[in-house]
């Protein structure tokens, strides 16, 4: 039937995609990629779910990473249907379960990984727990720097935000926009005294 | 049969009261590095250690205030750059003011040899070192600091602090469970969770003045500052304070705090959200001392909210105030207070040879580490010493913790979105060679100097006027009083002592009307009761007398006084089973009040009689 004819090529588009797959699962056996809580390789920056992907990265003895949490999940909720967020760690000796209670005593609604060898903080070019990076559909770094400017320097904070970087790069990026300034100074806890 | 004592109430805004910074275990650890001297590696284990140990592992250890511990080479690595940058603002250790002569005990200031140590260990690769040369990690008591207290009180209700949102204070009240007057030589304040409490003070509510903001009993209540009313001339006389950090301490020698039955604590807590609810439960551990207090320091505080009027963008606002002591003092600590605007704290004595000294500067003002600072030695200041504050604000987007944006004009308030200028200082009076408390001496100074300053302040000449009744000159205290009551003709308490006042010069007809006026603006008054019902039944009114004292039986029905007094106007009435039930409850309640006995031993002799 010519029905049948017709889906060869897609045929071989799922195959050409099943390449693909392994190559990336040949490159996480390597031990560089980010992992799910489960232990999982993940790569949230594949490319394939379509979406904006917002990677912000914390650190659980971050007082200002915590203090981030309600702000992350209303921004998170508010752009559900277009971004994806993940939480990442990026600390080494940060187990999965040390992660797991952080997430859910923050009462966190989002996917965490860790990201021990610090690949994802290289994509994003990320130095500060907590610090956002926006990419935009087709992947690529549109943003990276602050949530917003409550904090100034360490223990100095305003009692409210009167600028939202994250927010309103993710807006830029939803038109297709170029977000400036694309690099911003976060305030908290070095990544490099981690390494 | 009216042989109670008017009550006073002088009104004090009071903001903090004892507390302890105090000796440290690991202050005995010098630091032993010797920075760019020569070409040896900086280690953790020589250089670092004793620096961290000394200024940082007292917080950064778990359960208390520092978010993560500063205790191990890994510990200290894991935010190394971190550490460099903080020491190097001088954002951490938190310590605001300035090196002066007249040093503060405890003073947590690293010196810039120290700071400079971290900037060349991270530099060279922060190295660990050899393990010989790690000293003995510093060893902190766990739980209560100053042993098992011999009163432990923990808040009924605890607080639920929200995620989210600005800074909350929230305060707590301890009702003592103590039935007679006890001196406590530490008050340890164990303030929660310390990781979200930035600082908390115990004040002493003599009163309850502080029940009635509490929607359900139990609960505590939200409010920056508190207002407390105290029944006598009882001035505060310690610094309660905790602060992250803070080691507790005992007071010295003499100094024990008195605690009445019935008195209130009260803790006043500065929280910060954390990301996430926390449950704020603190608690409070008394030591009792084995006798009275010989020695009686007293609080002194210099202020001038009134001038408080701060125009949005202001970025220098000055406020000064400068008061003249009458007697020879002990300075033994003070504690600076503004809210949010506060820039730049400065406080002075000229002594009386004409030289100046700082009595604390600090050069950045941040409200979150407000702290009381003792002295490490005692400061001599002679009579006719001036103490002077200078405060500038800063009203403008300059300025961080604004919080107005765009900036508004800013009053003084207790409210954290208005501003305070005040300057408390604890002193310790001279002995001197009269009969007279110096206390006394120092409190009526300050305000008559309220009074010349701010002559439209109901405050100042009600306190003033207090202050004149409590020294026993009435007189002079009748014509502030109507100074206040000219300034708010409402006032219930005001009126009320205004009654007492002409009450005690024998003008019992001109109290009954300051009394019903007071009654009038709190029905439920009930000092005004028993003061109104004892001037009736010396009136011989006897059946107004006791519906008088009746209301103020209901309203407190635990005062012995007031079931003796209506007692004896229920006698008077004839109305002898309940004149007895009446005295036989003021002895149930104090089996020494000898007016209800006496009375009681009349009313059952007389009964006899007429049977």
């Amino acid at each position: 039937m010519g029905a049948f004819l017709a889906q060869l090529p897609s045929r071989q588009f799922l195959r050409a995609l099943l390449l693909s797959g392994m190559a990336l699962l040949g490159s996480i056996s390597a031990g560089q990629n980010a992992t799910q809580l489960d232990g999982t390789a993940f790569n949230p920056l594949s490319g394939t779910s379509g979406k904006v992907v917002v990677l912000v990265f914390l650190r659980t003895d971050c007082p200002v990473s915590n203090r981030y949490a309600p702000t992350l999940q209303r921004i998170s909720a508010e752009f559900q249907q277009q971004a994806q967020f993940y939480l990442v760690f990026p600390n080494k000796s940060e187990s999965a379960q040390t992660i797991k209670n952080y997430v859910h005593s923050f009462s966190y609604k989002l996917a965490a990984l860790r990201d021990a060898e610090h690949s994802l903080v290289k994509q994003a070019h990320a130095q500060i727990t907590p610090e956002a990076a926006v990419f935009d559909k087709q992947g690529k770094l549109a943003y990276h720097g602050r949530i917003d400017n409550l904090y100034e320097d360490f223990t100095r904070a305003r009692t409210a935000p009167t600028t939202h970087e994250l927010e309103d790069a993710i807006q830029a990026v939803l038109k297709d926009k170029p977000f400036a300034p694309a690099e911003t100074t976060a305030v908290g806890c070095y990544i490099s005294d981690i390494e | 049969m009216t042989r109670r004592q008017g009550r006073r109430v002088v009104l004090a805004l009071a903001v903090v009261a004892a507390g302890a910074v105090g000796h440290f275990a690991a202050r005995a650890l010098a630091a032993s590095a010797q920075p760019g001297g020569g070409s040896a590696t900086v280690t953790f284990n020589r250089d670092i250690a004793p620096i961290v140990y000394r200024y940082c592992s007292r917080c950064h250890r778990p359960v208390e205030a520092g978010p993560f511990p500063l205790l191990t080479y890994s510990d200290v690595k894991s935010h190394a750059r971190q550490i460099t940058v903080i020491t190097r603002k001088k954002i951490m250790p938190p310590w605001l003011p300035e090196p002066q002569e007249w040093a503060f005990a405890d003073e947590l200031r690293l010196s810039d040899s120290e700071i400079a140590l971290f900037q060349k260990w991270v530099n060279q690769g922060a190295t660990e070192g050899q393990p010989s040369d790690l000293p003995p990690a510093p060893r902190f008591v766990e739980g209560w600091q100053l042993g098992r207290p011999d009163l432990v009180l923990t808040a009924e209700k605890p607080y639920i602090l929200p995620a989210s949102g600005t800074d909350m204070y929230w305060n707590f009240i301890f009702r003592l469970p103590i039935a007679e007057t006890k001196w406590a030589k530490a008050v340890e304040i164990r303030p929660g969770d310390k990781r979200y409490v930035h600082h908390a003070n115990v004040l002493i509510d003599r009163a309850h003045s502080s029940r009635r903001r509490e929607a359900v009993p139990g609960a505590g209540f939200a409010g920056m500052e508190i207002r407390m009313e105290s029944e006598f001339f009882e001035p505060d006389s310690h610094f309660l304070f905790w602060k992250p950090g803070t080691a507790s301490t005992w007071e010295p020698e003499g100094m024990a705090l008195r605690l009445d039955r019935g008195t209130d604590l009260i803790l006043n807590t500065h929280l910060q959200p954390s990301g996430k609810p926390e449950t704020i439960q603190p608690s409070l551990g008394i030591y009792f001392a084995d006798k009275p207090a010989t020695l009686h320091p007293m609080l002194l505080q210099i202020e001038n909210d009134a001038r408080l009027d701060i125009p949005p963008g202001e970025e220098n606002f000055l406020v000064t105030d400068e008061f003249t002591l009458p007697i020879d003092v002990s300075l033994l600590g003070m504690y600076p207070h503004t809210h949010y605007l506060g820039k730049d704290v400065l406080a002075l004595a000229k002594l009386p040879d004409g030289t100046t000294k700082t009595l604390i500067h600090i050069p950045h003002w941040d409200v979150n580490w407000q702290a009381v600072y003792r002295y490490g030695q005692p400061v001599p200041l002679p009579k006719g010493t001036v103490i002077s504050m200078h405060y500038t604000y800063d009203n403008s987007d300059k300025n961080l913790a604004n919080p107005n944006h765009p900036p508004k004009r800013v009053l003084g308030g207790n409210r954290s979105s208005d501003e305070m200028a005040h300057l408390w200082l604890q002193v310790l009076p001279s002995a001197n060679s009269g009969t007279e408390d110096p206390r006394m001496v120092l409190q009526e100074a300050l305000a008559r100097h309220n009074v010349d300053k701010n002559p439209g302040d109901f405050e100042a000449h009600y306190n003033l006027a207090a202050m004149l009744e409590a020294r026993g000159r009435v007189e002079e205290a009748i014509p502030q009083y109507e100074l206040a009551l000219r300034l708010r003709p409402e006032d219930p308490v005001a009126n009320n002592a205004m009654g007492e006042a002409l009450h005690a010069t024998g003008r019992a007809d001109e109290a009954v009307q300051f009394f019903q006026r007071a009654l009038k603006a709190r029905p439920e008054y009930f000092d005004a009761h028993y003061n109104l019902g004892i001037v009736l039944a010396q009136k011989e009114d006897f059946a107004d007398a006791a519906e008088q004292l009746r209301a103020a039986v209901d309203l407190n029905p635990q005062d012995a006084n007031a079931h003796a007094n209506l007692g004896g106007a229920l006698a008077e009435l004839g109305q002898k089973a309940e004149a007895r039930a009446q005295f036989e409850r003021a002895l149930q309640i104090d089996p020494q009040h000898a007016l209800a006995r006496e009375n009681l031993e009349l009313l059952l002799r007389s009964g006899m009689e007429r049977q």
